[in-house]
């Protein structure tokens, strides 16, 4: 995969995060490798939708 | 009966010969500890055996039977769990090596319900770390094997128990399902796998990886073994805060050769067209896979029913969404983890949970919208039929030492949207590719367990692929 993201940005994700790649490194790499998997998630729940669509907050398998 | 190794009955014909008198739970007990002997080392399907456990909970079993006591259908059948499910004093890892030395104090309730109900526990099985993290040669758990072949993947999460029930290491066993954990590996290992309804199966004392996706249910070699399974799981947890005050069915009395009337919509455009269009080549169904989905509906036409076409959303919306809430859920309650000892896990699980970190509030948000969306759309797809069919696995399991650490979010899931819905699905054999098993699923209302469990019943007592069972399983020389 890509390297998406410039080694500022990580380093900012991870801080963000309160994660220390330092305590993992080879783990925190591949991680690093997968990150481009997020973007493509967000784009497939971000929809316009009327904001009175409601989350499925109460969540019942009958509903 | 005409067998001789109580190994190769299924979970109701050993049920049965106890319950009568030809076998005993100690023999019963004893030959699968045997074949555990002599055939898991190259299986890996238990991470412990509890040998004299087993045995004694056996003997205690028989005594009480010969004192005219029964408590059902598990009456003396050996089983195993997970090992995600808590089991009290003795220990359950979650295949981690955070928790390598846990021995919880107390139990699964639904272990509680099982033991209840007269089932032995031969051991604890092998999982994907924390039920996602898998296939890890990392770990201190050598991965679980797949019984048709051993250099193939068995599926997971719940592989080390699918193993060991298509191998005949067990009558049956339990597993967990988030995205398709039990369904997945049912297909791959050529058995039967059901995730019921959420909320109608208590998942107390069972590691968590998602909250609101996760379900338990039963791996076992025959539909008829699945519903006994779920007489005795089904049902109401006051200390399960999803659980379901609802009504359980005779599960076994629903079974039935037939299908007059009963009419099935088909998700044929999940695997003939999202699965390309929404994950690419790589995902696309093979061609024995294609002709073995449609063989099963025209068997299921032939059984009486009827079958219409059915449209939805496509795979990729209902996947996706399933794999936001997942990485959100599971990364929060493994936070603390990721900060202070992510050394500890394996590289699968690190990664896969890991992405979850950087998911805001708002893609969690969106993506619980789009879930409401896509219920309320299947739930309406659903209201004009009985059960629905769709996809498995569309292709025979790959070599285990093939699979990236990605591949869980980069390919088509055919399970994950019945863990979005909350929809009861099951996992049938539809045929073989290769020498490995082809499942499909049967989809049901919510709490119809009862009608799933009737389609695929018809169905496999059609089809017969059931009395196919891997060499490995095979009576062991000399008994």
């Amino acid at each position: 995969m890509a390297d998406p993201i410039s080694d500022e940005r990580w380093a900012f994700l991870l801080e963000r995060a309160g994660l220390d790649p330092a305590k993992a490194p080879e783990r925190f790499a591949e991680l690093r490798e997968g990150y481009p998997l997020i973007a493509r998630l967000q784009k497939s729940v971000r929809r316009q939708r009327d904001r009175a669509a409601e989350p499925s907050h109460t969540f019942n398998p009958k509903g | 009966m005409a067998v001789t190794d109580p190994s190769q009955f299924s979970l109701a014909e050993a049920s049965r010969a106890i319950a009568n008198g030809e076998l005993t739970s100690e023999a019963l007990t004893e030959s699968y500890l045997a074949r555990i002997a002599a055939l898991d080392g190259d299986l890996h399907s238990f991470v412990l055996v509890l040998t004299d456990q087993a045995l004694a909970a056996a003997r205690a079993a028989d005594a009480e039977l010969k004192a005219g006591r029964s408590r059902g259908a598990l009456h003396g059948i050996p089983i195993g769990l997970k090992d995600i499910y808590k089991t009290k004093g003795i220990r359950t890892t979650a295949g981690s090596r955070v928790y390598e030395t846990h021995v919880p104090t107390e139990d699964a309730e639904t272990w509680v319900r099982l033991r209840g109900a007269g089932a032995v526990l031969l051991g604890k099985q092998e999982t994907h770390e924390f039920a996602i993290g898998g296939p890890d040669f990392t770990l201190p758990f050598p991965p679980a094997r797949n019984p048709w072949n051993t250099a193939h993947y068995p599926a997971g999460s719940s592989s080390g128990t699918a193993a060991a029930v298509g191998a005949h290491l067990c009558a049956a066993g339990m597993g967990s399902d988030t995205g398709g954990s039990i369904r997945g590996p049912a297909a791959y290992c050529g058995i039967v796998g059901l995730k019921p309804t959420y909320g109608r199966v208590s998942r107390r004392g069972v590691f968590p990886l998602s909250y609101s996706l996760d379900h338990c249910g039963p791996l076992t070699r025959t539909v008829e073994d699945c519903a006994l399974m779920m007489q005795a799981l089904a049902g109401y947890d006051p200390l399960d805060p999803a659980s379901a005050s609802e009504p359980v069915p005779d599960y076994a009395a629903a079974l039935s050769p037939r299908l007059d009337g009963v009419k099935i919509g088909v998700l044929r455009h999940f695997h003939e067209r999202d699965a390309v269009a929404g994950f690419g080549p790589e995902s696309a169904p093979s061609p024995i896979y294609t002709a073995a989905f449609d063989a099963a509906g025209r068997t299921l036409e032939a059984l009486g029913a009827t079958l219409v076409d059915l449209q939805v959303s496509p795979l990729v919306d209902y996947a996706d969404t399933n794999r936001i809430i997942l990485l959100a859920e599971a990364y929060a309650l493994h936070e603390a983890d990721f900060r202070e000892r992510p050394h500890l896990f394996g590289r699968h699980m690190f990664a896969r949970i890991g992405l979850g970190a950087f998911l805001s509030a708002a893609d969690y948000v969106e993506a619980l919208r789009q879930r409401r969306e896509l219920c309320a759309e299947f739930a309406a797809a659903i209201a004009g039929v009985d059960v629905v069919i769709s996809a498995n696995a569309t292709g025979p399991a790959p070599r285990i030492d093939t699979l990236g650490t990605f591949t869980t979010y980069t390919r088509a899931s055919y399970t994950a949207p019945w863990n979005l819905t909350g929809s009861p699905a099951l996992s049938v054999p539809i045929g073989f590719e290769d020498g490995l098993p082809l499942a499909f699923q049967i989809v049901g209302k919510p709490f119809d367990e009862a009608r799933v469990l009737h389609t695929g019943y018809a169905f496999e007592q059609a089809a017969g692929l059931y009395r196919q069972q891997p060499p490995i399983a095979a009576s062991l020389p000399g008994r």
